[in-house]
């Protein structure tokens, strides 16, 4: 129940961040982050996939809502949402009857690192592609892609160092 | 659960698909009332920050256009013909432009396609497809309007071509984003044989029924020809600085519906 209500304020005050402050930020005039889908990397482990896929869902449209681009950030937020078990299944196995929320104390600072950085990157890429919507700028959204990424998996780890547990 | 991610995706697909179109639906964007209610209170709390340089903006402009009232009617006294005798009502065409000023409440300048909000909508007589300026010169075109607010897409914005021209010979060509920087735009269509030079002047050409002529857009800061190509690839540097804009005038064109419906009639 705790956690419950923990990640009901987590879902409200990321998306406050992302669209009050950090949509009106730009390092060098293009990097852009991401940080509201830090949301979607805390959701518990063993929570039902439908769950996990509709929050997904859910968050992404409400950012879409805010910044007029329409469906683009439920697109990111939706394919995440549905590789993010097999990328746990990838980097590290739970115990049955675990039902652990991903933080770096449960999974450990190089799987957490390693969880996040695959995730920012797949949301990243996805969403700037999706936003050009061609490839005649192909150069310039890679950038924007990668650069946004880097700043983004910071600062998500940044956050997550400062909680504790 | 394959079945729910492919339904969750088609749904978000189509609706990007959908807003590939010019007008959006109300509901889903930023003039939707609640996210527009929680962009005010944002931007009543970052103005305050803004204040000294808008003040500073305003008593300059404040004084040229007293300066310019005073030297309009010394003229206008002495060139000022009688009154006409006649119950006609017609806008005369140095009249057909009346302003609406409103305010910047969101404004983003780092995606490919960028947005802009105000807050005035249809109860303060703003339409879609009316002309967006501020003082520097051109922003863009109404795009959607809800009852108190409504969405422009700026030049920062590819699917927008503002067709502009230069002052000294008057050829024209749209005006095009390039994506990446907030500062510059690509004019487009300029033949080999114009001849211009670095630093001129662009002003909005009058062709479309959004700006009125003579609404200055940027100058141009680079430009490269290749042996082979016929056409220009110009680089502008624009007028407005996107970045720091809050205070916008939206014109309202009053003959807009008659001269449409004239160059209709002339179509058919």
């Amino acid at each position: 129940m705790l956690v419950f209500i923990q990640n009901i304020f987590l879902f409200i005050i990321l998306i406050l961040v992302q669209v009050l402050a950090l949509n009106n930020i730009q390092f060098l005039g293009y990097i852009n982050p991401y940080i509201y889908i830090l949301f979607i990397f805390t959701i518990p482990v063993r929570t039902p996939q439908w769950l996990t896929l509709v929050l997904s869902f859910l968050i992404g449209i409400i950012i879409d809502i805010f910044s007029n681009t329409m469906g683009m950030h439920a697109f990111a937020c939706v394919l995440i949402g549905f590789l993010r078990p097999y990328v746990i299944k990838l980097f590290i196995s739970i115990d049955e009857g675990n039902n652990p929320t991903p933080t770096f104390y449960t999974f450990g600072v190089g799987v957490y690192v390693k969880y996040v950085v695959a995730l920012v990157l797949i949301h990243h890429f996805t969403l700037f592609f999706i936003e050009a919507f061609s490839f005649q700028h192909i150069f310039i959204v890679f950038s924007k892609a990668f650069f946004s990424s880097i700043v983004s998996i910071l600062i998500i780890l940044g956050i997550r160092s400062i909680k504790t547990k | 659960m394959v079945f729910l991610f492919l339904v969750l995706e088609i749904i978000s697909f189509t609706m990007i698909v959908k807003n590939q179109n010019y007008h959006k639906s109300i509901f889903l964007t930023s003039s939707n009332k609640v996210v527009s209610e929680i962009y005010v209170i944002n931007n009543s709390i970052f103005e305050f920050f803004r204040l000294k340089g808008a003040n500073e903006n305003l008593s300059e402009e404040n004084t040229a256009l007293k300066n310019e009232i005073i030297e309009l009617k010394g003229r206008l006294s002495t060139i000022l013909p009688r009154q006409k005798d006649s119950l006609k009502f017609n806008i005369p065409p140095e009249m057909e432009y009346k302003f609406i000023s409103a305010k910047v409440i969101n404004n983003s300048t780092n995606k490919i396609q960028n947005y802009i909000t105000l807050n005035k909508g249809f109860s303060d007589g703003i339409k879609v497809d009316m002309g967006v300026v501020c003082d520097e010169g051109v922003v863009g075109i109404i795009k959607t309007v809800s009852e108190n607010f409504s969405v422009v897409i700026p030049i920062l914005n590819e699917r927008l071509k503002v067709n502009c021209k230069f002052i000294k010979s008057n050829y024209s060509g749209p005006l095009q984003w390039s994506g990446l920087d907030y500062r510059y735009a690509n004019l487009e269509d300029i033949a080999r044989h114009v001849e211009f030079s670095l630093g001129d002047s662009l002003v909005t050409s009058g062709f479309t029924n959004a700006f009125p002529e003579g609404i200055p857009v940027g100058t141009i800061e680079d430009f490269k020809i290749k042996p082979s190509d016929s056409y220009y690839n110009i680089n502008v540097k624009l007028a407005v600085n996107f970045r720091t804009l809050s205070y916008v005038k939206v014109i309202n064109y009053l003959n807009y519906r008659e001269q449409k419906y004239l160059e209709k009639v002339a179509e058919q």
